[in-house]
């Protein structure tokens, strides 16, 4: 039996809608059953007249079944298989036509863009049926190997196709060059902020989700922005992971290799940053999936909002259930924060004074820590630089480009160290890998040893300089976790804001 | 004294009314404590205020002040009462000594004088490092320590004090149960094991606004010496200054940047006649009653032998130069920031460097004991 199938999205994954049409005597109508949105009602409309540019006039009742029947279908990417199946129906097109169809109609019988390209190559190929496609959805669907997509521009162009009279060209399999176009800014741009590029970089080569604290004005936004650019490129199946959130969400497509960017303002909902709604949509955390996720102002995120993040930080992905049904999204991201050391914003100012009385920073200082803090190995801090410190710096720093390559570099190293243990960098380690399988030496012991007393060290603080010191390590090409290492890490735990 | 007695001196301090002259006055009208609680209506020789006197009636038949001392015995809080052993006899140096005190500790003999450190809640962190030092310097002489009970200054001093395992004394303006700011909850534990915590309130007052004040005499009645470390103009510190001034209580005062509101009051101290305080080691030298003169030691040097030609070269820039960010320490040490990071962080465990804001880093004045910031 030749079927004709269209499908609806459901998280990041297309599920197959069957469509069968009937044709039965009596006056002209068409009807449409199997739970469908607004949106696919209506394209009877736009299914009559496209067809109607084809010469085609469409006669007798027909009835067009969307199965399965209780699966809630949404959207207009369902125009193209209904129009086809109806045209098979009515014998402007052979029998045995059979595929899946997707795209939006126009009344000139153009074939509109949608979202979920990447989705509907994915369901294509686990049916092992050819995929139809408007062109606007050509590129995103070319990044899925071994499917046979076919891209048209208009209905008229498909049609012949099916009808055997012109052949469209089969889509070729092809990923974007495995290169990072730069980024704004650049981290060569950066006056100064010598030590937290220093720190940016650790971040980067370890994926250790990152806290910056500075006064207002010193360039945190800035630095977070900058950090994409040192990250490594996109791999091809982090690529493809990527993509497929992007397309089932609709957002612009823009096929890149460097790491996605999104920015969060502190009004954002539960919701907007989790995932959730009527329709099931993507959060910004899993947007923001193989990238960054930047929270400004993270001391003025309403408490709810942070809790979330704990789940999908821990398990990189995060399961949206509401009464529609539950979808499970990717959100393996790394995180970065930015806050003010108090409510003023100069606390430890060298040019202004801090007019927050202690019960303010008190309080302030307890927001700053708490469940989402135990999950950030790196806290830096960005000091507001003083006119004459900032003349006496000089512009000229490395570029994004050099300092990538050695993320890069300390990145192949954990993949090859790690890899046996199904983990790919060392913020992911656990407790058991850090004791047994740190590479940690004998001195580095002693050193850690004695200044974990000084600097009130608890358990997770430890673990979290051991891993923050294995990418340094890592960064210096080094075996051995050793004494300088472990001390360049400790400085990386915002003593001055978090062990008051 | 009998525990009905001392019941109803609780009770006559309680109404906030009479000071430690009352009992003298009693003595000279020849009324017994016990006839006033007999006769309530006794009390109107004392007092005219029809307030206190119904607050005095309803005591007495509610039997408060029964009550009062049950607790006091309960937690084993003390009560010292002007005239009779225990209590500081250099509080008569003030015209206002209280009736009694309630002495929650260990209840250590001011056979030393002691000194009183007094300042800002919000101090700077050089004003934090000075009353650190300074108590931690005095008390290791064995000088005990006396202050209040808040943030900044009064806090840093307790610190001070109970590091290098001297006895402090923290004066509430709360009752001396209610601990006041209750972050300070384990600092008020350790001042309870090694000093005291003192008040005049009954249990359970709350920290009025006006109790503060009223307070800081006591503050300075217990000391020999009163230093303003860092206050600005409109302080409690500074109606500490002026209560010493007025009672003749040495006063000094610790000099701040005069471009920066947080010492102008302290600064104001010394231009009105506070003796300087320009050198730790120097005042305790004078304190211990040496021959001595001023600034006769130079700067305790640290000894740099342990340290590594890089720990070396940092330490020697933020002690000359002052606070620097990791950017200009790299630059003028010619580091790498990793490398600064890793100094920075073995000079902090040897306590000769601190964050001073963020990102900002600078080295501490002394060396021992201290460790973090707080």
């Amino acid at each position: 039996m030749n079927r004709i199938y269209g499908l609806t999205l459901r998280g990041i994954d297309a599920l197959p809608v069957e469509v069968e049409v009937c044709v039965t005597g009596g006056l002209f109508s068409i009807s449409i059953v199997g739970l469908a949105d607004t949106a696919v009602k209506e394209a009877r409309e736009r299914v009559r007249i496209a067809l109607g540019t084809l010469g085609i006039k469409l006669k007798g009742h027909i009835a067009v079944n969307l199965a399965p029947a209780d699966l809630p279908k949404e959207g207009a990417l369902l125009d193209l298989p209904m129009a086809v199946g109806i045209a098979r129906e009515a014998g402007f097109i052979p029998k045995d036509v059979s595929g899946i169809f997707m795209g939006e109609l126009a009344l000139d019988g153009r074939l509109r863009k949608v979202k979920g390209g990447v989705p509907a190559a994915f369901l294509s190929r686990e049916m092992g049926l050819p995929l139809f496609i408007p062109r606007g959805n050509a590129q995103e669907a070319s990044m899925v190997q071994g499917v046979e997509v076919y891209s048209c521009s208009n209905i008229a162009e498909l049609f012949s196709h099916l009808r055997g009279e012109s052949r469209l060209k089969k889509l070729d399999f092809s990923l974007p060059e495995a290169k990072v176009v730069e980024v704004e800014p650049d981290f060569a741009d950066i006056k100064g902020h010598v030590a937290a590029k220093r720190g940016m970089e650790i971040a980067a080569a370890g994926h250790h989700n990152l806290a910056l604290i500075g006064a207002p004005g010193s360039g945190k936004t800035m630095l977070a922005k900058a950090l994409r650019g040192i990250l490594p490129p996109l791999s091809d199946e982090e690529l493809i992971e990527v993509m497929r959130i992007r397309s089932a969400r609709g957002a612009s497509i823009e096929v890149e290799r460097a790491r996605p960017f999104r920015p969060v303002h502190h009004t954002a909902s539960v919701v907007a940053l989790c995932g959730g709604g009527s329709d099931l949509r993507p959060g910004e955390i899993s947007l923001a999936h193989r990238g960054v996720l930047f929270l400004d102002e993270i001391t003025e995120f309403r408490r709810d909002v942070l809790e979330a993040l704990r789940q999908p930080l821990e398990d990189g992905c995060i399961t949206v259930s509401r009464a529609a049904g539950s979808v499970v999204y990717p959100a393996s991201v790394l995180l970065v924060t930015a806050s003010n050391p108090c409510p003023c914003g100069y606390l430890g100012d060298s040019a202004r004074n801090c007019t927050c009385s202690p019960g303010d920073i008190e309080r302030y200082s307890r927001k700053l820590s708490g469940p989402i803090l135990d999950r950030i190995d790196l806290r830096l801090q960005i000091p507001r630089l003083t006119p004459d410190e900032l003349l006496e710096l000089d512009g000229t720093g490395e570029s994004s480009f050099e300092i990538r390559q050695r993320v890069i570099k300390a990145r192949e190293l954990q993949i090859e160290r790690w890899s046996s243990f199904g983990v790919k960098c060392n913020a992911e380690l656990s407790e058991n890998m850090i004791k047994k399988h740190l590479g940690l030496s004998k001195n580095g012991r002693a050193f850690l040893k004695s200044l974990g007393a000084a600097f009130k060290l608890t358990g997770r603080g430890f673990s979290r300089v051991l891993k923050v010191a294995r990418t340094i390590a890592d960064l210096a090409g080094d075996k051995t976790v050793d004494e300088p290492h472990l001390a360049e890490a400790l400085a990386y735990r915002g003593g001055f804001f978090f062990e008051r | 004294m009998k525990d009905e007695e001392l019941s109803i001196l609780l009770a006559l301090n309680a109404l906030r009314q009479f000071n430690g002259h009352l009992i003298n006055d009693l003595k000279c009208k020849s009324v017994s404590l016990l006839d006033l609680a007999a006769s309530p209506s006794a009390i109107r020789e004392f007092t005219r205020s029809e307030s206190v006197i119904q607050r005095w009636y309803e005591m007495l038949s509610k039997g408060w002040h029964f009550r009062e001392l049950e607790r006091c015995r309960a937690k084993g809080i003390e009560i010292l009462v002007w005239g009779e052993e225990g209590y500081p006899s250099s509080l008569d140096r003030l015209s206002d000594p209280p009736l009694l005190l309630y002495w929650w500790g260990n209840n250590p003999r001011l056979d030393k004088a002691a000194v009183a450190l007094v300042g800002t809640r919000r101090c700077s962190n050089y004003g934090g490092k000075v009353a650190f030092e300074l108590a931690f310097k005095m008390a290791e002489e064995g000088f005990p320590i006396v202050s209040g009970g808040a943030y900044g200054i009064d806090a840093r001093a307790h610190r001070g004090a109970l590091e290098a395992g001297g006895v402090s004394l923290s004066v509430f303006g709360t009752g001396v149960d209610v601990f006041y700011p209750a972050k300070n909850e384990t600092l008020f534990e350790g001042l309870k094991e090694k000093g005291a915590l003192v008040s005049e309130y009954p249990l359970g007052t709350k920290g009025m606004p006006w109790n503060f004040p009223e307070r800081n005499r006591i503050i300075v009645g217990l000391a020999e010496v009163v230093v303003v470390v860092e206050a600005p103009i409109k302080s409690g510190a500074m109606i500490t200054g002026r209560i010493a001034m007025e009672c003749g209580v040495e006063l000094w005062a610790v000099p701040g940047r005069i471009n920066e509101g947080v010492a102008r009051g302290s600064n104001l101290l010394i231009f009105d006649g506070a003796y300087p305080l320009i050198d730790v080691d120097s005042f305790v030298h004078l304190m211990k009653g040496s021959p001595e003169g001023f600034l006769v030691k130079g700067q305790s040097e640290v000894s740099l032998a342990e340290l590594d030609d890089g720990e070396r070269r940092v330490y020697g820039l933020l002690r000359e130069k002052g606070d620097r960010t990791v950017d200009n320490i790299s630059l003028e040490c010619k580091m790498t920031p990793a490398q600064v990071f890793t100094m920075l962080t073995k000079l902090e465990s040897r306590g000769l460097v601190s964050a001073t804001g963020p990102g900002r880093w600078g080295a501490n004045a002394f060396m021992e004991g201290e460790k973090g910031v707080g």
